[in-house]
């Protein structure tokens, strides 16, 4: 990455440049690394095939939503494998931070923002990997697209954005504790949410707690924006819940990760 | 730590008939490597004991997928095929006690390949200890922690009112077969460690360990399964101990589902741990 002068650090363009170098680093990482994209990959594909291949007598349930259980499961293997997308790109932070690397990007002239929308962006990116082969392998086994091709877009919005949000909460753990231990703590956090959500069984399949908390989980708003095409037709009332709350939760993991980098830099 | 001398003490014990000094040199041998087994099975303990950030999601998220599961799973009980139970929660212990043990079964292999990869390994070499106990070792503090994390998971279960049809006895069972499976698992994560001397070759056992139960009747019964999944599904050991337990817990006490939920895992240990000895004594010998 060339380092401009201090004059082209205020500039819009230079902060581009430098977010798209960071991102562009990260998937030269991962592309030269066939060991790094192999878990990306491969854990959402196990979900996608454990989840439908288990779970399958889960249709004959009235009231399930779909008779094909690739169309209930894909878009949750696809979200799991965006949570490790994101939690990675914040991975590749903490390894910055331990072997010194990143203290030389603090010490580039301009706005911090750009290490970390490019982070935020190479986690976006990457989570295209284990979506596009859920996808495929969903498609080998039955999946269907009642709504249209636009189902593709709100999958691959929804799992970027997904991303997004999980390397944004990575990378405010990871500036405060700078280890790659913390990264557990997201680890644990992505899991939890989404298990809690509507992720293998419609709302009104759960009772006690369990409902209630998967109501007033984002990621349950967020999985029925992205599920709708493979359900029935795309319709604004359940893409506008979804929309908002990943917007909600970039919003907030992005000013906790701010927060805790202006922080570090301090 | 420090390992005694492995030299036979009988033999500097005055005459003797020599089969008899052989008897007694074979005796301390075993009494030696028994101390040095405990002594490594401490430091193993004592290791996981002050890393319990490790051992905790190990029980934290078992606990969680089974209040999940039982929460979003009551209308699935109803369908037909599936095993009489009053709650999901009867049908997922033998499921979450195998997933507990098995997030720490693969930690004997990696703490070997820790050895391995600092030196440590080399300085035991180096000590007059015997062979086998720097396997067992890592395995007998695998074997602690299973137990606890079984007795654990099974105290929670019943708190929430799980029944075991089969009784205290079937509950012990139901550890013995879990830790049996540590060590299966654990064997097998040793070879790696000797194989590459990397934790992180032996860490990529997980998923594959994970995958074994996801694709086994842990979840969901076999019978409701269907395509190549249940024929892979009916195919995998974990199915062959899960299935055997779990009628211990709902059905009752039955000696034929005893022996095949300890002989199943205690074939496959015997396997591991075999060719775990095996690898070491090339290594041993390569070097």
């Amino acid at each position: 990455m060339s380092v401009a002068t201090v004059d082209h650090s205020t500039n819009l363009g230079y902060a581009g440049r430098v977010a798209s170098a960071i991102c562009g680093r990260g998937m030269r990482r991962i592309m030269a690394r066939p060991t790094l994209i192999m878990p990306v990959l491969l854990m959402p594909l196990i979900f996608v095939l454990s989840f439908t291949g288990a779970f399958g007598s889960l249709t004959r349930v009235e009231g399930y939503g779909t008779d094909n259980v690739f169309n209930w499961m894909a878009v949750y293997a696809a979200m799991q494998g965006a949570v490790f997308a994101g939690v990675g790109g914040a991975s590749t932070t903490a390894e910055d931070i331990e072997n010194g690397f990143f203290d030389r990007l603090l010490l580039t002239p301009g706005s911090r923002a750009p290490i970390l929308v490019g982070t935020m962006a190479y986690s976006a990116l990457r989570s295209t990997i284990p979506t596009t082969g859920v996808l495929l392998v969903s498609a080998l086994g039955g999946l269907r697209l009642p709504g249209g091709l636009l189902t593709l877009v709100t999958v691959y919005v929804a799992t970027a954005g997904m991303a997004a949000a999980f390397c944004l909460l990575g990378l405010a753990v990871v500036y405060r504790f700078r280890t790659m231990r913390s990264m557990i703590l997201i680890q644990v956090c992505g899991f939890s949410l989404m298990f809690l959500s509507t992720g293998q069984v419609p709302i009104h399949f759960m009772n006690g707690w369990l409902h209630t908390v998967a109501r007033v989980n984002p990621v349950t708003n967020v999985l029925r924006f992205a599920r709708q095409g493979f359900l029935g037709d795309l319709t604004w009332s359940m893409t506008w819940p979804g929309l908002v709350a990943l917007g909600a939760m970039v919003a907030v993991a992005g000013a906790l990760a701010v927060h805790q980098l202006r922080r570090l830099a301090a | 730590m420090t390992c005694s001398p492995t030299q036979p003490a009988a033999a500097s014990r005055g005459p003797k008939s020599e089969p008899s000094a052989v008897s007694a040199g074979a005796r301390t041998g075993l009494r030696l490597a028994g101390v040095q087994t405990l002594a490594l099975t401490r430091r193993s303990v004592v290791s996981e004991w002050r890393q319990l950030g490790n051992v905790i999601p190990g029980i934290v998220f078992p606990l969680l997928l089974a209040a999940v599961y039982t929460h979003q799973f009551t209308r699935v009980i109803l369908l037909p095929g599936f095993p009489v139970v009053d709650s999901f929660l009867d049908f997922v212990l033998p499921a979450s006690l195998v997933q507990s043990v098995s997030f720490g079964a693969t930690e004997s292999g990696t703490e070997l390949a820790r050895d391995i990869e600092n030196g440590f390994f080399d300085r035991l070499r180096a000590s007059p200890c015997t062979r086998l106990p720097l396997l067992l070792g890592r395995l007998g503090g695998a074997v602690v922690v299973a137990t606890a994390k079984g007795v654990l998971i099974i105290a929670i279960f019943l708190l929430f009112g799980t029944e075991i049809a089969g009784g205290p006895a079937a509950a012990v069972v139901l550890v013995a077969a879990a830790v049996l499976l540590v060590i299966a698992i654990g064997g097998l994560g040793q070879v790696l460690a000797i194989l590459t001397g990397s934790q992180e070759a032996v860490n990529a056992t997980f998923p594959l360990v994970f995958t074994s139960i996801f694709m086994s009747s842990a979840f969901f019964p076999t019978n409701l399964m269907s395509g190549w999944f249940r024929e892979v599904a009916e195919a995998n050991p974990v199915t062959w101990i899960i299935d055997p337990v779990r009628r211990l817990i709902l059905e009752g006490w039955s000696w034929s589902d005893v022996g095949q939920a300890l002989v199943v895992p205690l074939v496959i240990s015997v396997v591991t741990v075999t060719m775990a000895v095996v690898a070491l004594n090339r290594k041993l010998s390569s070097s």
